[in-house]
This record gives structure tokens, sequence and C-alpha cells, in this order.
């Protein structure tokens, strides 16, 4: 019995249920079902590069995401206990102990390893917003950022600044890429990202030594190409016209589209209608709820107020919604023409009469 | 009583048809991507049940895409005639703020605006201040293209056309894009309540046809 079978049965996972998730995930990534024994040998191979899993100014979310499981899952699996070195949330060691297994890490596995980092960067006031043992998370990342084979940035803090980068921004939030500008990063936003992409990008770079095709916002392709949308279970109420109009109404009863509660699906990329949540239970929209749009740059900023379809104007108070203002730039215009009418038919009395009389006189 | 009297000493041909066409066909446009525009942001006829007429949503979009990719032509077809018109049409009469005599001409008219001043210079193509109006407008219209192209093309991020519009959400995210394809609209609509009483005021005061020449694309040269 290998080593690797081992595992599975201290884990209570059975050779077919590993089997059976490496197809679901050769799905994900959208390679050929022929290629799942090709995704089974990647992950039993023993040579896999180790992670280091960094968390700076952030709500753990994504740690959540990854343990968020009633069972030991394949995917909690192979991140946690075959591959991450250093997790400060889910690993036994402490203090300078935990410091010295990442030092060691880093040392042995020198561009060899996968940085996963979760949360925003603070750069303002030297970074002091942020600090682990005694090193501030700009340190830590160009640390152990800098020397990785690549950087996965997991959660929307981490790939686009996130909640600490909303205005107004007091630590001076900044997302990995700003700060690793020359280095391979991979963005799996989403708040928080799903770990089926994780294990999916990861498992990605174990069977084809490269990372996923990425769009130009740095996230991958397979998880995130498509708009949520467009693969929506309820997009059929949308094209028919079948709208919920306020929570709990007939309409929400029915399971119709969301568009006018807010729903972000229409400006969202992401697999949340196919790959789902909690072992692919559900999701927001699933559920009842219209889609945030987590997983955009810009999130939270551009998609707040979350039932409302558009942003609102800055400056013009938090009510300003778009049609406001535009119906106001129609009214001073009529507004304004219309005084400008009443005018000019004062102005331009016995216009007529003086005209005509200057053709007769011509006569 | 002179029976063959005319405030007209003779017509010019002002407006060709290239110009015509594509104001009216920007006119219908406008009209149609506008009512469409604002179902698609706010659907305010609703299906009520599974029998009546499914698919509202989706015949509202597909016509404001087709109506919008005919818009597109309409808005080219104009530039194009900005090189290729007669002096009316073209670049050439914008108004020029190194000579003095357009200057003058333009604060003429501004003047006439605001009440300033009762006969600006008459002018038989358009008028300068109006054309500053139509520059904006048409830069306004061109936004429109690219932003709703751009939206439409979201749909496929692999596509042609997200490679062409695409680059608009390196700079602005979609959330934002779409704000200002929405608010564009009033603006567009601010202009028309302007532009149709100019027209009304100036075909009045002018004695010079300006509603009828863009039917016909004759305007009389006036006698003095």
């Amino acid at each position: 019995m290998s080593k690797f079978q081992n595992i599975l049965d201290s884990y209570g996972v059975s050779r077919r249920d590993f089997l059976k998730y490496c197809t679901a995930l050769g799905a994900t990534l959208s390679l050929s079902p022929a290629l799942a024994p090709k995704v089974a040998e990647a992950i039993e191979k023993d040579d896999r590069p180790p992670v280091i899993w960094l968390e700076f100014q952030d709500c753990a979310g994504d740690s959540e995401s990854l343990l968020r499981s009633n069972r030991p899952t394949v995917a909690e699996l192979v991140l946690d206990y075959l591959s991450i070195d250093y997790h400060e949330t889910i690993m036994a060691a402490a203090g300078h102990q935990a410091e010295e297994a990442q030092r060691a890490t880093v040392e042995k596995y020198k561009g060899k390893y996968i940085c996963v980092v979760e949360g925003s960067i603070p750069v303002n006031d030297d970074g002091v917003y942020c600090t682990i043992g005694g090193k501030s998370a700009v340190q830590i990342l160009n640390e152990v950022g800098g020397n990785a084979a690549f950087v996965i940035a997991v959660g929307t803090c981490a790939t686009y600044g996130g909640l600490p980068a909303a205005y107004p921004n007091p630590t001076g939030a900044k997302r990995v890429k700003e700060l690793l500008p020359n280095k391979t990063v991979i963005n799996l936003p989403g708040c928080p990202m799903n770990v089926d992409n994780l294990t999916g990008t990861i498992v990605h770079y174990l069977l084809f030594g490269a990372p996923p095709v990425m769009d130009k916002f740095l996230r991958p392709k397979f998880a995130y190409g498509k708009r949520i949308h467009d693969n929506c279970e309820r997009r059929g109420h949308f094209d028919a016209g079948q709208f919920v109009n306020a929570w709990g109404d007939e309409a929400h009863r029915q399971g119709w589209c969301l568009y006018k509660m807010g729903c972000k699906g229409p400006e969202t990329f992401h697999n949340c209608p196919t790959v789902r949540w909690n072992e692919g239970t559900s999701w927001p929209v699933q559920s009842g709820h219209g889609c945030v749009g987590c997983s955009e740059p810009g999130f939270w900023d551009t998609m707040t107020p979350i039932y409302n379809r558009l942003p609102n104007i800055p400056g013009f108070g938090v009510e300003a919604t778009a049609t406001k203002i535009g119906a106001a730039v129609v009214g001073i215009s009529a507004v304004v023409f219309g005084t400008h009418g009443i005018v000019s038919l004062i102005r331009n009395k016995g216009m007529v009469k003086k005209v005509e009389h200057e053709f007769e006189d011509e006569e | 009583m002179a029976d063959n009297k005319c405030a007209a000493r003779r017509y010019v041909y002002v407006w060709e048809g290239p110009v015509r066409i594509s104001h009216w066909l920007n006119f219908f446009c406008i009209i149609f991507l506008s009512i469409t525009g604002v179902y698609i942001h706010y659907p305010f006829v609703t299906a009520c049940s599974l029998s009546n007429a499914p698919y509202i949503m989706g015949i509202v979009r597909y016509s404001h895409y087709l109506v919008g990719v005919i818009f597109a032509f309409s808005v080219l077809l104009r530039l194009f005639w900005l090189f290729m018109g007669n002096y009316y049409s073209s670049w050439k009469s914008f108004s020029n703020p190194f000579k003095k005599e357009d200057r003058k001409i333009f604060w003429g008219y501004f003047k006439y605006y605001i009440f300033l001043e009762r006969n600006p210079p008459h002018v038989l193509g358009h008028n300068p201040v109006a054309l500053v109006a139509y520059i904006v407008l048409f830069n306004l219209f061109i936004l429109q293209i690219i932003t709703g192209f751009a939206l439409w093309s979201q749909a496929d991020p692999n596509s042609t056309m997200y490679a062409i519009t695409g680059w608009i959400f390196n700079f602005v995210s979609n959330q934002w894009v779409r704000f200002y394809h929405y608010i564009f609209m009033f603006l567009v609509a601010g202009f028309v309540i302007n532009h149709i009483y100019s027209a009304v005021i100036f075909d009045f005061k002018s004695q010079s046809g300006e509603i009828s020449s863009i039917f016909s694309g004759w305007k009389p040269e006036r006698r003095r």
C-alpha cells in the first residue's frame, strides 16, 4: 500500500471517491475526461511543490473556505495535508517555531514553492497596520512571494484590494500584483474564493507545469471566463421578462430573476453557477439573493449599493441614483429652454409685421 | 400684389443626401435605443405569467443590439461625410478660433442666445454655437457606441468584439461603464430638447427654412 493510499485511508476517503474528485476537477479545468488519471497521478506524485499560505489584512474567509467542509474532502486533503507547509490559522506550530518552518521552506525550495496570499497589503505608514513576527506585510510578501515559483492571490482583498481598499482606504491597502509587479501572479478573486478553483489552479500547475490561461485581470479563464448571468439557472426568467419586484413577493417565491433587486450577475465573471459552494450544494442566486459581484475588480466601491443596478454618484449625496441625476439633467434643459422660449416670444413681438413690411417696402 | 413674391433670392443645396439620411437614422435610432435601453435598465413591463409573450427582455435586448449596430453605421456615415461632404457638412465649417471673423460670428450667436444681441450675422450652414454642441454630441455618440459594444462583448471575453472594445475595462470598471452608458442617454435627451427648440426659434427668426431643410436639403439664400 502506497504512502498516498495510507493518507487517503486515514482521511476516510476511498480510492473511488478520490478518482471521482479528480474527474470533477478535470471538468472544472475544462479538461477532457480522458485526462482524469493524469490528474490523479499529478496529485499522487511525491515531488509536489510545497505551499506557503500568507495571510494579511483580511477576515480569514478564504481559510474558512478551505476548511469549510463538515467532513474532510479530497480538496482539503490535497491542499492542507499534502501541500501546505505554513498556514498561520491551521498549522500546529506557533510563534518562532512557525516562523522557522516558513523560513526553512523558503530556503529549501527557493523558486520552487507556491505562495498563496490571502488579504490585502497595507502600505501606509511603513505598513504598520499589519505585522507578523515583527515584520510588516510588505516585507513578508517581498521575501516569501518574491522567492516563490509563482504567487496565487486568493480572495478579493489579495487580488484587487477588496474591502480594506474600499473608500477611503485608511491603511493604503494594495493588491499583491501592485507590490510584486514582475512576479507571475494568479488572481482567484471572490469573497471568499471558491476552494475548488484554488485546487484546480494548483493541480493545473502540477499537471502542466504552467499556470492556467488567464484573462487581462489575471484570473484563470477556466473559472472566470464567463459571466454569472450567462450561466445562471434563472436566466430564462430574465429573458422572459419575469422579475422579482420585492423580497418575498409571488415572483420571488417562484424563483424568478433577481435583476431588479440589484443582482450583479450581469457584471460578474465567476463560475459560481456551475461549481457552486459547500460541496456543490448551492450558491447565492439559487438561495434567492442576488449576486453582489464580489469577484470583480473594484468590489466593494463599484458594486454597491447591493440592491441597486448602478452605483450612486459620488458628491451628490447617498441617494443620488443615476436616474435621478439624469432626470434632473433633462428637467434643467427643459426649464432653461422653456424660459428662453418665453423670453424670445416677448422679444420677438412685432417681428412678423416688421419683416412683412420690409418685403412690401422693397416692392 | 406680387404673385411670385419670395423671401429668397435663390436656393442653395446645403444638406446633402448622406447628411439627411444619417440625421434621420440617428433620430429613429436614438428614440428606439433610449426606450429599449431604459427597459434594459429598469424592466417596466414584466411578464405576469408564463403564458403571455415570454421572451420580452430577450427581444428588447436583441433589438437594442441590432439598432445599436445601425446607429454605429449611421454615425460612421456622418463622420465619413465630415471629410467628403460639401462645405456646410464638412469640418471646414468649424469656427477657427484664430480667425477674427469666425470669433465675431461665434460671439454674435452666443450673445443672441443670452439675449444680448438681436441680429447675429446670418450663416447658411450650422450656426457656430450649435456646431459646438454637435461636436460634443458626436463625442457622446462615439462613447455610447464604444461602451455599448464593450458591454455587449462581455458575453464572450474571447470574442473579436471584446478584443476591440474591451480595453475600456482597463480604465473603467464595468459597473461604471454601464453607469456612463446610461447617464449619457440623459445628456442626449437634454440635447434633443435644446436642438428642437433652437431649430424652431432659428427657423422663425431667420426665415430661412431651418426645419424644412433637414427634409429637403435646400435653404434659401437671403436677400440681405
